[in-house]
């Protein structure tokens, strides 16, 4: 893994997952969730894609993006664009639920019986406790509060705090 | 293990019930053992956090050994990985094992047979049991909510004021002797409560603060603060009446830390159920750890009660027979009796009855010790729960605080109980996390455009209004970036839930059994369960909270996603057939549990209809005696746990003067 690799996975996070690279990779960052979900992510859309450029061509894309001084919105849209063929996208897409969700899904079809829906294996005990849905929401993953007694009884601090983009 | 002690009694199970009277006991001199089936209390409970973070499904017995599911082993036709029972030396009945119930691989209980040619609302269908426990040192509080109410002295006497159901034995004089040992039970779990609230709510139904609460009637911490999603609540609900009832919110005692003391402040989790990380939440190891320092009572875990020995002459109880095991699949490690003067069985609804029908080599109890009544492991009954969900107008900030700080208590009780079940509606704090597996399933919906939710398509509810979250995007939208985290945040801050405790009625068929075929890993017999909802009386109450939760959500302005659920299938492949889904009046519904197991060797006034007098003393044995929710002959308008503990005092009480007897 090179720096810029680090790089482009977390600039390309902070685009689809709406978060800042601050809150994704702070400055001092002792959980470092980063540095398991690159390797997982690689390894995972490597092996549901069979192409084993696939991750590389899809930072190389949101480096060119990046390079051309485009908005996030715009960078966003161009990454989830069709046109980058199907794996490309579901793995960008995929980026995101394991961001929020600290678990990687597996999209069942729709069926006969039953609309399409998503099962999800979490990663680690860690993902658990990082998963962004618990910030969108603005409180804490359940099971680990990291607030005071009381504090469900007044509104929490501004979803802005959470995401890290004012 | 060798028993060189002499005990003067014998327990089985290290739950709440069983560690009171332990401790009782234990305060008074008398030597006690404990037989607990499951694995020890653990020094710290970070390795049931890990287990719990890292579990895919986050259900109630998620952290707790034996491991209920294993993603390494899942195949197509068991995609969660659940353990197959027959490999395991303790296995205990799981929410997960709900919708497979029908397969014996992955799902410990056994059921009957559905009947030839039911129809959809027909009464005699059959149910998976919605509920679950756990085996271990502690027991299933654990996972338990924490929730401390009373029973009413009305729900004592079912049958006599309503024309259902059962009394308790004595009536309303049962909970007048229970009283006192309410105070108890109350001190010892830690109770946070507001009494000025409980003496409005007891007002209303004609209970006087002074004598029918008792005299040093209190709760010994201060109310757990309410949260924003009651506050949502409180002020708009009383234009509501319910059946003459007028409807309003009362904040619910409960057995968690409002102040720091003995155990840590509450943090607000958010995860009483399954575990609370910081035991700020009562649970059933602080007072299994008072028994064991009083330094008369000793517990052997991993010693699974498997047979009780009754003496030919006397019909006293003589021994009880284990079997241990070292590791949950390992090979059983030896086998003993222990006796002493008195035992107590406080193994839970199902364990319990399942021991004493497993115990029928003796020779004038063909049935199973306890059983010249025929009525061991019947009239098992839940809180059958409905689920209502929906959006508030306005963010009420949900997945804060404790799992529920709040009900609606008014509801309890009336001149309608003699038409429909009663039922308590309790608040949730935790968005749609029990109803729809969020934040999951939403997050999913919007990242790869579904609909699993209702709030990403052009689903409609159940009252006509179309239910797309953003009525500017396509259906089946899928989004990122900032679009993504404000239209989350918006769902997810106005997430709100209700649960309906409806009391269901003792019915003898819905029973505990032995299975004929299938064993666990000891070679014990499985649990066969028959679990029906016979009575119009208790399906009256479904359509009841199903129009009660829009009157509710219409009085406060919130949205209605409570899904319809499928129509019930009760033929076809185990794979098919749906687990707790009936129809009735024309509606679908599906219940849900409320991990509360009662009845299964009841109280009562005669031998020949209960298993155990009011001194839960079984009538048959006059050393046994049996503990926990397993003794209610109904199971009542409030959450079961402070009723146990207050039983289980009182229950240690007898025993102490029957122990007299013996030394004197």
């Amino acid at each position: 893994m090179t720096d810029s690799t680090m790089a482009n996975f977390i600039g390309l996070s902070a685009v689809l997952t709406g978060f800042s690279a601050k809150i994704l990779s702070p400055t001092l960052d002792p959980v470092d969730i980063k540095s398991e979900y690159l390797p997982f992510f690689t390894q995972a859309v490597t092996r549901e894609s069979g192409n084993p450029d696939l991750v590389n061509t899809i930072f190389q894309t949101f480096a060119s993006l990046k390079a051309q001084k485009l908005t996030d919105q715009q960078i966003g849209e161009a990454m989830l664009a069709d046109s980058n063929g199907a794996d490309f996208v579901i793995a960008c897409r995929k980026l995101i639920f394991m961001w929020y969700a600290g678990a990687w899904p597996t999209l069942i079809p729709a069926s006969d019986t039953a609309p399409a829906n998503t099962v999800s294996d979490m990663i680690s005990v860690k993902s658990y406790t990082t998963g962004l849905a618990w910030q969108v929401m603005q409180s804490h993953p359940m099971g680990d509060s990291n607030y005071r007694y009381g504090y469900w009884a007044t509104a929490p601090a501004p979803l802005s705090d959470y995401t890290g983009n004012k | 293990m060798t028993a060189n002690q002499e005990y003067d009694v014998v327990i089985v199970g290290s739950g709440i019930a069983g560690s009171i009277v332990a401790y009782q006991l234990g305060l008074q001199g008398k030597k006690v053992l404990i037989l607990e089936a499951g694995q020890p209390v653990p020094v710290d409970r970070s390795g049931y956090m890990e287990t719990f973070f890292k579990a895919n499904a986050k259900t109630p017995e998620s952290p707790y050994p034996p491991t209920v599911q294993n993603p390494s082993a899942s195949t197509p036709d068991n995609p969660l990985g659940l353990p197959d029972p027959s490999q395991e030396n303790v296995p205990r009945y799981t929410v997960l094992q709900i919708g497979p119930w029908r397969n014996p691989k992955q799902c410990y209980f056994t059921y009957s047979p559905q009947e030839p040619h039911l129809t959809g609302d027909s009464p005699r269908a059959n149910f998976a049991f919605a509920s679950s426990y756990e085996r271990i040192g502690g027991g299933t509080t654990w996972h338990w909510l924490g929730t401390s109410l009373r029973l009413f002295p009305n729900d004592f006497e079912l049958k006599t004021l309503y024309g259902q159901g059962v009394d308790w034995p004595g009536g309303k004089d049962f909970y007048q002797k229970l009283v006192p040992y309410y105070e108890k039970a109350t001190n010892e779990i830690g109770v946070a409560g507001d009494k000025n609230a409980m003496d409005q709510l007891y007002a209303q139904f004609g209970v006087s603060p002074t004598g029918q609460y008792g005299s040093e009637y209190n709760y010994p911490m201060p109310g757990i603060t309410e949260s924003l999603v009651d506050q949502a609540y409180i002020n708009s609900v009383t234009s509501i009446t319910v059946d003459g009832n007028p409807v309003f919110v009362t904040p619910t005692p409960q057995g968690r830390n409002s102040l720091p003391g003995e155990r840590r402040q509450c943090a607000g989790n958010t995860n009483c159920i399954p575990i609370c990380p910081i035991q700020a939440k009562y649970d059933a190891t602080v007072t299994l750890a008072r028994a064991l320092q009083t330094g008369n009572v000793d517990v052997w875990y991993r010693h699974v009660a498997n047979n009780i020995r009754v003496d030919d002459s006397t019909a006293e109880i003589t021994g009880i027979d284990y079997i241990t095991y070292d590791t949950h699949g390992g090979i059983p490690t030896g086998s003993g009796t222990v006796s002493a003067k008195k035992y107590v069985l406080a193994a839970h609804a199902i364990e319990t009855p399942k021991l004493l029908l497993m115990s029928n080599k003796n020779k004038n109890f063909p049935q199973g010790v306890a059983n010249s009544s025929d009525q061991v492991g019947r009239n098992l009954m839940d809180h059958v729960m409905y689920l209502a969900w929906g959006l508030a107008k306005d963010p009420v900030f949900a997945y804060r605080g404790p799992l529920s700080t709040s009900g609606i208590e008014s509801l309890r009780d009336g001149e309608f109980r003699k038409e429909r079940s009663a039922y308590r509606i309790e608040i949730g704090n935790e968005g749609w996390q029990w109803a729809a597996n969020d934040p999951f399933t939403t997050l999913a919906d919007f990242v790869f455009g579904q609909n699993n939710s209702q709030l990403n398509g052009d689903s409609v509810n159940q009252q006509g209004q179309a239910l797309r979250w953003d009525k500017n995007l396509p259906a089946n939208s899928q989004l990122f970036g900032a679009q993504l985290v404000n239209t989350l945040n918006g769902i997810y801050t106005r997430q709100i839930r209700l649960g309906y405790l409806i009391e269901q009625l003792p019915d003898p068929e819905n029973r505990v059994e032995l299975s004929k075929t299938e064993t666990d890993h000891l070679g014990l017999p499985r649990p066969k369960v028959t679990y029906r909802i016979q009575e119009d009386y208790v399906r009256n109450a479904f359509v009841s909270a199903k129009k009660v939760s829009t009157e509710i959500f219409n009085a406060i302005g919130a949205t209605e996603y409570t899904k319809l659920p499928p129509a019930p299938v009760f033929y076809g492949t185990p794979a098919e057939v749906t687990a707790t889904n009936f129809q009735y009046q024309g509606d679908n519904f599906t219940f849900y549990g409320a991990g509360h197991i009662v009845g299964t060797y009841r109280m009562g006034d005669t031998k020949e209809d209960s298993v155990l007098n009011a001194r839960q003393q079984s009538w048959d044995h006059s050393n046994l005696f049996m503990v926990g929710s397993g003794v209610f002959p109904t199971v009542a308008t409030g959450n079961p746990t402070l009723t146990i503990a207050a039983l289980a005092f009182q229950a240690a009480e007898h025993i102490l003067e029957d122990l007299k007897q013996v030394s004197a």
